[in-house]
């Protein structure tokens, strides 16, 4: 009874697998909550900053920040946001797809220069030709997963600003999933520098417009300060949507596959008790014809 | 008064206060009870708070304490902005 036991090693197989990938999808829940919490814990820290700069940027022209000057063109940065480790279904390759479109079409008129953050993307650019950085830096930037916080997101967010205001970069554009719930990522470009004008909705009109500031030092002082500030809390919020969405898309992906190892062990389980009883019925038939010959 | 202290990370410290001490961009400047509204960009430094001696002392995070006594306590801080309205203290801190 050879497929018997073939069945039975397969059984076998898929119940490891299955275990393997519900212990993963527990792994994700509990990252995917630490990484939401990040998202939380940041957000009253980035709206009143832009609370503050959208009321101030209102009453002051701010296009002739550095960060905010529109250059010509001749050079951009890319900068794909990835994981480092994979299982995580099309997370990766959406990103990568789409800022290879965006190396390729349309700023295919430019020097497109390609910043990979996380190994996935860095092992797809490393064949490109849009790949102009040292090893040292990609590993910087797939480090940055490691050891997640303002600090660190802070020092890169630094070196991205200062290519742009040397001179190195006309252009900074992240591609990155947006975090929108566990099961869905969006895909997003945004452009990072130079700075787009803030959009002044009601309700910041509303929280800061209300009463009469005294501005210490000055309100062009207090922007200069408050425009990297911004940027690098944009950054850090992008960084961290993308590690919410990771995980997000991880626990959706092993949620299917254990789905879909379950199912397949009914299949087989079936198929066996099938085999096995085909086998009954054969012994016993070989009985019955076996006795029939003999009493004939 | 409210002071509220939000980092990136975290929110530092909520809670009743007498006064604060912040670093300003053009020195130090201390904010007292019904402050008039300001917005201030901060140095890097040391922000000195004092409580009242009745406060229920609960600090959250990583808090740098470095002077419990007469109810007053200090953290350091690497620049930020600050927003006083209507008895309320916003430090925006990095």
């Amino acid at each position: 009874m050879a497929n018997l036991k073939e069945i039975r090693n397969r059984i076998v197989s898929v119940s490891s697998t299955m275990q393997i990938t519900s212990a993963m999808k527990m792994v994700s829940a509990a990252k995917l909550k630490r990484a939401q919490d990040a998202i939380t814990l940041m957000r009253p820290y980035a709206d009143k900053l832009q609370d503050i700069l959208t009321n101030l940027s209102a009453s002051l022209d701010t296009s002739e920040n550095e960060y905010a000057q529109e250059r010509a063109i001749k050079n951009v940065l890319i900068i794909p946001v990835t994981s480092n480790r994979g299982l995580c279904g099309g997370f990766n390759n959406y990103v990568v797809k789409k800022a290879l479109h965006i190396a390729n079409v349309k700023y295919a008129a430019y020097n497109t220069t390609v910043f990979p953050i996380g190994k996935k993307a860095a092992d797809t650019f490393k064949k490109t030709a849009h790949y102009g950085n040292s090893e040292a830096i990609v590993k910087e930037g797939s480090e940055i997963w490691g050891d997640l916080n303002f600090a660190n997101a802070n020092d890169m967010a630094s070196k991205i600003m200062e290519a742009y205001v040397n001179g190195s970069f006309d252009k900074v554009v992240f591609v990155y999933n947006k975090f929108k719930n566990v099961a869905t990522q969006i895909v997003t470009e945004v452009q990072f520098l130079p700075i787009l004008p803030p959009v002044q909705t009601e309700n910041s009109v509303k929280n800061t417009a209300s009463a009469d500031y005294i501005f210490e030092p000055s309100k062009a002082e207090i922007i200069t300060e408050l425009i990297p500030k911004s940027l690098k809390t944009q950054f850090y919020t992008i960084l961290l949507e993308s590690h919410a969405g990771e995980h997000g898309a991880r626990m959706t992906a092993m949620h299917k596959a254990t789905d879909n190892a379950t199912e397949l062990n009914k299949e087989l389980k079936l198929k066996y008790n099938q085999a096995r009883q085909a086998a009954i019925t054969n012994e016993i038939l070989e009985i019955v014809g076996g006795a029939e010959a003999l009493n004939g | 008064m409210i002071l509220e202290v939000l980092t990136p990370d975290e929110v530092l410290f909520k809670g009743n206060v007498t006064q604060v001490i912040l670093p300003g961009l053009d020195g130090s400047f201390g904010i007292l009870d019904s402050h008039a509204p300001l917005i201030s960009a901060l140095s890097k430094g040391a922000v000195k708070v004092d409580q009242n001696a009745t406060e229920n002392k609960s600090f959250k995070g990583r808090l740098n304490i470095e002077n419990k006594a007469n109810n007053s306590f200090t953290f350091d801080i690497n620049g930020g902005v600050v927003e006083v309205n209507d008895n309320k203290i916003l430090v925006l801190a990095e």
